[in-house]
Formats: structure tokens, C-alpha cells, sequence
């Protein structure tokens, strides 16, 4: 790889052992992948967060990283394994939590906003159309590559935190124009519902992996892209895809000589069935991507006025600490129901003491809850759900 | 992966399989980008598999790899490897060995006349697969290019002259217990359906490819006719 004088300084250690390790992780990656050189980015947006899933293992990695190094371009992260405030009444241990604010408190060393959230693009870190930006949390990344129209791989956590570091990432792969094109068209036809677009992506991320779809019959909107987005990199590695009449690159997408799909109504059932693996949740757990704030709109105008089934499962609805703050009235309405929790998720949190079975309306959310939380999960619409708790 | 203790979880589907001290094989990564992680954590709680094969590399496994400081190689055909053979895997080649597997290089050869293939029947006084249907076939020969095998073996096993080659495909490997096959495949066509069999064989059947499958083939054919037709 081709290295500028000051890149070559960074390497050779004079801006600090911690961004030279970054640097190090930069180019390691860049060899396998054939990058010619680095180029600069714009934003960056972590993940590695909750102690549950990086550990004491992840925790010293960044201790030591955070002893010289800091981010030279705005960075956001991802959810942690505790809402920050409420953590006491999560069921999480002080311990637990120590090393939880132990994280936290060292990304923030290092510069990070730490805003807890897989859905920053609704919060403040909108990349720019053409941006190159180096993001890790699957669904984000996708959703920004894929309705902004800004440039970033598929990251892992500790891939996005060395490029936030030398502000650089290695120019390969969706940062080259030739890897964007679309490589699959999918012919969908689905219900214009959250839970439907969700179990759409699982579909396609698990027949596809990798590919770059386009979707044709399918008008999702921000809530319906976010969360197609979510179940298709977590069933899939899919970080890029074009919905006709929708994202801004997919009138330029040549179609004639791919591979034709066909996802209805039977896929659709399909792949709701063989996610669902239990019965009579003990938690009914939503935002998962965190709930925006149309969506806290919506499900407060469903609940305003109703009451609460005495033997209803405990509710989380998962959030951003931002959009809670912007919807104080709509809080207040559905913590009569469950609770409205920040910074944190039903998959990062250490759920498997408390609970056994969990319902949601997010089929990412199914892929994950069994391996990482030893959960029984029910699939259903966000109606199916509510009714469960009225 | 449970990172305490090495073993697989429910969704690999190989629950309670322990990879620590192993060469761990997956055809590529997906899901979550905190996995990078895991394989850091592993490699602090002393779990960590050897080394890890993978079919296409994938960020998310490749930057853990990276920071665990695990030789990672990529590009390999996982259908030639089995569960417990010993392999030898080079990070830097990016090559992976299997000292125990033997390789043989071979040619098969499909002859085409007016439309159909011939198929032949191998004797009971072959070494491997008798009984089965498949092309002609034969050993290359130390230093022996692989057309000069096929137009030799043709020759002897079905004493036909001067077949027009149409096309070779890419060598196929085909692992079949302790031995991976080097398929170097040819199509030819052909003057005349007149055949003389050898001691390979004992029939043979001029058929439309379609038919292939109608036939207990050596393993391995089936994916090579659809290759060459």
C-alpha cells in the first residue's frame, strides 16, 4: 500500500502507541483486500459497547488504546449492555455496571460522543451523500450506504475505531464505485408493515449473504429501510442495497442481466415460522433498531387511553437517550405500559437471567436472542404484540 | 461461541463442539460486527481456536483475526476438508496443506457424437469406484500434459482416433475419503459411435445428458458433464 510522509509518521509511532496500533490494524486489513492506499473519512460510528459482548478482553483493549490515542473525526457508538440511568431496575448487576460505565468512560476518554444508539443517522451523525465515512454496527452501516448514499465497508468495532483514530480507512471494497452496483433483483411483494419488511430482509439476507439486492414492489419508509436494513446484515452480510423509486442510486442501476428473485407472501410466513421458537413471552421487547420518534408517536396514540392487561409480560421499548428526550409526552404514556429504556437493547443486555421467552416485532433481534441470550423469541407484528399487553 | 470455554453455541449448528486449539473451518462470516471481539476475548481467556479457514474473508472475522494475531486463509474449497483431518495452514501463503490426504491427478474425458455422451461402466479390475459410470478416464503421468493423457486414454480404453477437442474446463477437486481428486476435465466429440471397450470397462451406453443422472456415477461426474456441456 501506498503511504503519504504523515501516514508513514503515524506507523513508525511519533503520534502515540495507541494510533499506532491503529494504523497497524488499518493497514493489515488494507493488505488482504488489496487497498492501494488510505483515504480520509468523514465520521465514524463504533460498535464493541456493551460489556456483555466485548468482555475484560475488549475492556483492556480499549484501556490501553485510550491511554494516548483519540479520535480525530466525530464518532458516535453503539447500544450498551445497561441503560445508563436505569440500570437497577434492569436486573444488572453493580458489577455488571462498573465495567459497563468502565467502557463507556473510555471511549469518551478517547473522544467518542457516547451516545448509545445503532441509529445515529436519526440523532445527529447524518453522513452526507458521497461521503467516505468508516461505520461498524451492521444495520447502521447499511442504511447509510444504502438510503444516504455515503461510502463505508462493513467494519468491525475495532476496524471503525482505528480509522476514527487516524481519521483514514483502507480504499477497498464499498468504496469502490465498481462494488456498489446492484447484483440481485428482488421482486417483493410484502405488506407495507414494519414486521413485514423485517422478515423480508431476513429472507434475503439469509438466501443472499453478501449480494447488493435491488428491491422492486416495496415502498418501506425511514422505520421500514432501518429495519430491513437491521434483518438482512444479521441474517445476511448485506451492507449496501437499492430500492426502486426510494435510494438515491437506484435509477442507476443496470437490471437486465441479474438474477431474478421472487420474495410474497409464502417467504414471508416461512421465515416468520422458523424464527419463532417459543410460546407465552415473559418479555415483549421493541426497538430493535431503536425506536424512532414516529414510532414513539405511533405506539403512544395506539396505547393512550387503554389499560394495561394485569397479567401482561414486562415491556422494553428500546430507544435512543436523544429521542426519548424529544418525546416526553409519548413517554410518558407507554412507561404506563413498560418501560421506555436508553442506551441499551434486548440483545446486548444481559436479558437471560430474568427471562426466558421474548416477543418482538424485529426478526434481527430473533437471529440473535437464542445464541446470545438463550432466549426462546416469538416474531409478530407490532399489533399481535400490543394486543398481548391489552 | 461461548468465549469462557471455546465450545459452539446452538446457532452454529454444531452446539457444544470445542474449536479451542483447533483450525477452524466456516465458509464466511455474517451478523454482527462486535464479532471481531469475540475472538479477542478468546484469546484472552486462552480459548482461541489455532487458525481459521474460510471459504470468502469477511471484515468482521479477518479484523479479529488480526488483533488475536490468528493466521487466517481464505479462497478454500471447504468441501475437500473433513472434520478431524490434520492440515497444515500457512498465514503468510495463505495455503493450507493436508499431509495426510493423498492427491491424484487425473483426466476425465467426455466424448460427444450427435448429440449424445458416452457413458462407460468400470470393471471390477479397477482400483477405485468399480461398478460405476463415468467418462474415460486416466492417470497424468509425471511431466505428461493433461490433453496428451486424454488423447491416449481414449485410445486405449475406447480405441477411437483423433477426437476434436471442443473444450476443457477447470480442474474440478473432488475429495473422496483420504484422497482428493485433480479432475482435469475434456469434451470431445467424435466420428463414429463404434467402441471397443478395454479391461477398464464393461458397457457402454451413448445417452443424452439428461440422463446422466439415471446413472450410479463416480462421484464428482455429474458436476463435471454440467461444467464441460
Amino acid at each position: 500500500m501506498f503511504l503519504t510522509r504523515e501516514e508513514e509518521r503515524i506507523l513508525a509511532g511519533e503520534k502515540g502507541v495507541g494510533s499506532q496500533r491503529a494504523m497497524e490494524l488499518l493497514l493489515a486489513i488494507g493488505k488482504i483486500y488489496d487497498a492501494e492506499r488510505l483515504v480520509p473519512v468523514t465520521s465514524a460510528h463504533l460498535s464493541g459497547v456493551s460489556y456483555k459482548t466485548i468482555g475484560d478482553g475488549g475492556l483492556d483493549f480499549l484501556m490501553q488504546m485510550a491511554e494516548d490515542a483519540r479520535v480525530s473525526v466525530r464518532t458516535t457508538l453503539n447500544p450498551a449492555g445497561m441503560d445508563r440511568e436505569r440500570w437497577g431496575e434492569m436486573g444488572v448487576s453493580p458489577e455488571f455496571a462498573r465495567k459497563q460505565t468502565a467502557i463507556i468512560d473510555t471511549y469518551a476518554k478517547m473522544g467518542v460522543e457516547a451516545n448509545c444508539t445503532c441509529t445515529p443517522y436519526l440523532t445527529g451523525n447524518t453522513p452526507r451523500q458521497g461521503e467516505t465515512i468508516a461505520w461498524a454496527e451492521s444495520s447502521a452501516l447499511s442504511y447509510v450506504n444504502s438510503v444516504l448514499d455515503a461510502r463505508t465497508n462493513r467494519e468491525g468495532g475495532p476496524g471503525a475505531l482505528a480509522a476514527a483514530i487516524v481519521g483514514k480507512t483502507p480504499m477497498y471494497g464499498l468504496h469502490l464505485e465498481e462494488n456498489r452496483h446492484a447484483t440481485v433483483v428482488i421482486e417483493a411483494e410484502v405488506q407495507d408493515e414494519i414486521t413485514d419488511y423485517s422478515l423480508l430482509g431476513h429472507a434475503v439476507g439469509l438466501r443472499l449473504g453478501g449480494a447488493v439486492p435491488y428491491f422492486k414492489g416495496i415502498r418501506p419508509d425511514v422505520n421500514g429501510l432501518k429495519t430491513l436494513a437491521a434483518a438482512m446484515a444479521a441474517a445476511g452480510s448485506v451492507a449496501l442495497f437499492h430500492v426502486e423509486g426510494i435510494t438515491p442510486k437506484a435509477s442507476a442501476q443496470k437490471l437486465e442481466s441479474l438474477e431474478r428473485v421472487q420474495i410474497g407472501r409464502e417467504e414471508i410466513e416461512r421465515a416468520k415460522d422458523s424464527l419463532t421458537t417459543g410460546r407465552d413471552p415473559d418479555l415483549i421487547a421493541l426497538g430493535c433498531p431503536h425506536l424512532s420518534r414516529m414510532e414513539m408517536k405511533m405506539l403512544a396514540s395506539r396505547l393512550d387511553g387503554r389499560r394495561k392487561r394485569p397479567d401482561a409480560p414486562e415491556v422494553w421499548f428500546c430507544t435512543s437517550r436523544t429521542v426519548r428526550t424529544w418525546c416526553p409526552k409519548e413517554t410518558a404514556v407507554l412507561e404506563r405500559f413498560g418501560k421506555v429504556l436508553c442506551d441499551t437493547c434486548m440483545i446486548v443486555a444481559p436479558i437471560e437471567p430474568a427471562h426466558k421467552c421474548t416477543a418482538t416485532n424485529s426478526a434481527k433481534a430473533c437471529t440473535y436472542l437464542p445464541g446470545l441470550c438463550s432466549q426462546k423469541v416469538i416474531c409478530d407484528s407490532y399489533s399481535a404484540l400490543l394486543e398481548m399487553i391489552l | 461461541m461461548d468465549v469462557n470455554t471455546g465450545k459452539l453455541s446452538s446457532t452454529s449448528g454444531a452446539e457444544g463442539r470445542n474449536i479451542t486449539g483447533a483450525v477452524f473451518g466456516f465458509p464466511h462470516g455474517r451478523g454482527s460486527t462486535v464479532g471481531s471481539y469475540t475472538l479477542l476475548q478468546m484469546r484472552k481467556n486462552s480459548t482461541l481456536p489455532i487458525a481459521i479457514i474460510n471459504e470468502r474473508a469477511e471484515t468482521i472475522v479477518a479484523t479479529g483475526a488480526i488483533m488475536a494475531g490468528l493466521p487466517m486463509v481464505d479462497s478454500i474449497d471447504l468441501l475437500l476438508l473433513r472434520d478431524g483431518d490434520r492440515v497444515k495452514v500457512d498465514g503468510s501463503e495463505g495455503s493450507v496443506e493436508l499431509p495426510s490426504v493423498q492427491e491424484s491427478k487425473v483426466v476425465t474425458c467426455v466424448l460427444m457424437h450427435q448429440g449424445k455422451v458416452l457413458a462407460l461402466k468400470r470393471s471390477d479390475k479397477v482400483s477405485t469406484n468399480r461398478g460405476m459410470w463415468a467418462g474415460v478416464s486416466g492417470y497424468i503421468e509425471p511431466g505428461e500434459r493433461p490433453i496428451d493423457t486424454a488423447i491416449k486414454e481414449i485410445r486405449e480404453e475406447v480405441s477411437v482416433e483423433s477426437p476434436r477437442l471442443l473444450k476443457d474446463a477447470l480442474v474440478q477437486s473432488i475429495r473422496v475419503e483420504d484422497r482428493v481428486w485433480r479432475v482435469h476435465p475434456f469434451l470431445f466429440e467424435v466420428d463414429t459411435d463404434l467402441v471397443t471397450l478395454d479391461w477398464e470397462h464393461t458397457e457402454y451406453r451413448w445417452i443424452y445428458p439428461h440422463q446422466a443422472s439415471e446413472l450410479s456415477a463416480v462421484p464428482g461426474f455429474l458436476r463435471i458433464l454440467r461444467s464441460l456441456l
